[in-house]
C-alpha cells in the first residue's frame, strides 16, 4: 500500500477538486488546508476533496479539514467529500464533520450537488 | 493455518512510524486471509493508539510497544507507552459541534478509539500508559 501523501487540485467551473493520495496525517492535513486557501483567497467557495486514494487517515489530519469547513461556511460556500472509505466515512462521522459539509460517491456527483447553490 | 498470529513491534520516536505498525497489521490480515475493508477500521484503532502513546512516550523512555493477536474472528490490539502517564478522566469529551459550532480541532484520539473499537481499556499509571483494544472482524 503506497502511504506518501501527495495531492493534486484542479478547477472546474467555480469548483475546486482537490484529490489526495497516501496517508493524510498533520503533515499532509496542512497542505490541503494550504492548497485551499491559495484558491479561498481568490474567491473560490466550492471544494471538492476526493479521498479516494487516501485511506490511511489520522483524526490530526482530518481536523485540518475542520478549518476548510470553517472558512467555506464563513464565506458563504461548501466543501464536500466524495470516494470516502467507509471506515474514513465513519470517522468523519464520528468527528461530526458531515454536519457541516456534504458526502458524495464521486467527484461527478459532487459537482452535480453544487448545481443550483449561489456561490 | 494457524489459529491466531502475534506481533510484537517497537517503535522509535520518528515521523509516521506508526505507517510500520499498519504495515504490520496488513501484514497479518493478509496471511489470515482477511479482507481489506474488514482491517480498514482497525487500521485507525492502531493510528490513534500510536500516535497517542507517542505523544505520551517521552523523550528518554523505551520506545511504544505495539502488540497484535489476531485471529481470523477479531484483533486485540495493545499499545503501550512508557512515559508518565496521564489521567484520562481529565481529558475533556470533544465537542462534535451543534447546530452553528464546528467540531473541535483537536483531541480525538480517545473518542475515536472508544467508538470504533468492540472493547476499549485504557490503563495509565506514572511509569506510562497501556491501552488495548479490542476489534471484532466478522
Amino acid at each position: 500500500m503506497e502511504h506518501e501523501f501527495s495531492l493534486t487540485s484542479e478547477t472546474k467551473g467555480a469548483c475546486l477538486i482537490i484529490a489526495t493520495s497516501g496517508y493524510i496525517n498533520n503533515t499532509g492535513g496542512e497542505a490541503i488546508l494550504k492548497e485551499f486557501s491559495s484558491h479561498f483567497e481568490r474567491g473560490t467557495r466550492k471544494v471538492v476533496i476526493n479521498l479516494a486514494h487516501s485511506r490511511v487517515v489520522n483524526s490530526i489530519g482530518m481536523s485540518f479539514l475542520i478549518e476548510i469547513i470553517d472558512q467555506l461556511n464563513e464565506a458563504g460556500g461548501k466543501l464536500v467529500f466524495t470516494n470516502v472509505d467507509p471506515a474514513v466515512d465513519k470517522m468523519l462521522g464520528i468527528m461530526g464533520l458531515f454536519g457541516f459539509a456534504g458526502k458524495e460517491k464521486t467527484v461527478e456527483d459532487a459537482l452535480k450537488s453544487f448545481t443550483g447553490s449561489s456561490s | 493455518m494457524q489459529e491466531t498470529v502475534k506481533l510484537i513491534v517497537e517503535l522509535p520516536r520518528i515521523p509516521n512510524i506508526e505507517l510500520v505498525a499498519i504495515e504490520g497489521l496488513d501484514r497479518l490480515a493478509a496471511h489470515m486471509g482477511i479482507a481489506e475493508e474488514k482491517i480498514a477500521e482497525a487500521r485507525i484503532l492502531v493510528t490513534e493508539a500510536v500516535i497517542n502513546a507517542l505523544e505520551h512516550a517521552g523523550e528518554q523512555n523505551p520506545p511504544v510497544k505495539v502488540e497484535y493477536t489476531m485471529s481470523r474472528e477479531e484483533i486485540v490490539i495493545l499499545v503501550r507507552d512508557y512515559g508518565s502517564g496521564f489521567d484520562p478522566s481529565t481529558v475533556p469529551e470533544p465537542n462534535v459541534g451543534g447546530a452553528k459550532n464546528l467540531p473541535q480541532q483537536r483531541g480525538w484520539g480517545l473518542k475515536l478509539m472508544k467508538s470504533m473499537s468492540d472493547d476499549f481499556r485504557l490503563e495509565s499509571t506514572q511509569d506510562g500508559t497501556k491501552i488495548t483494544i479490542l476489534k471484532k472482524l466478522v
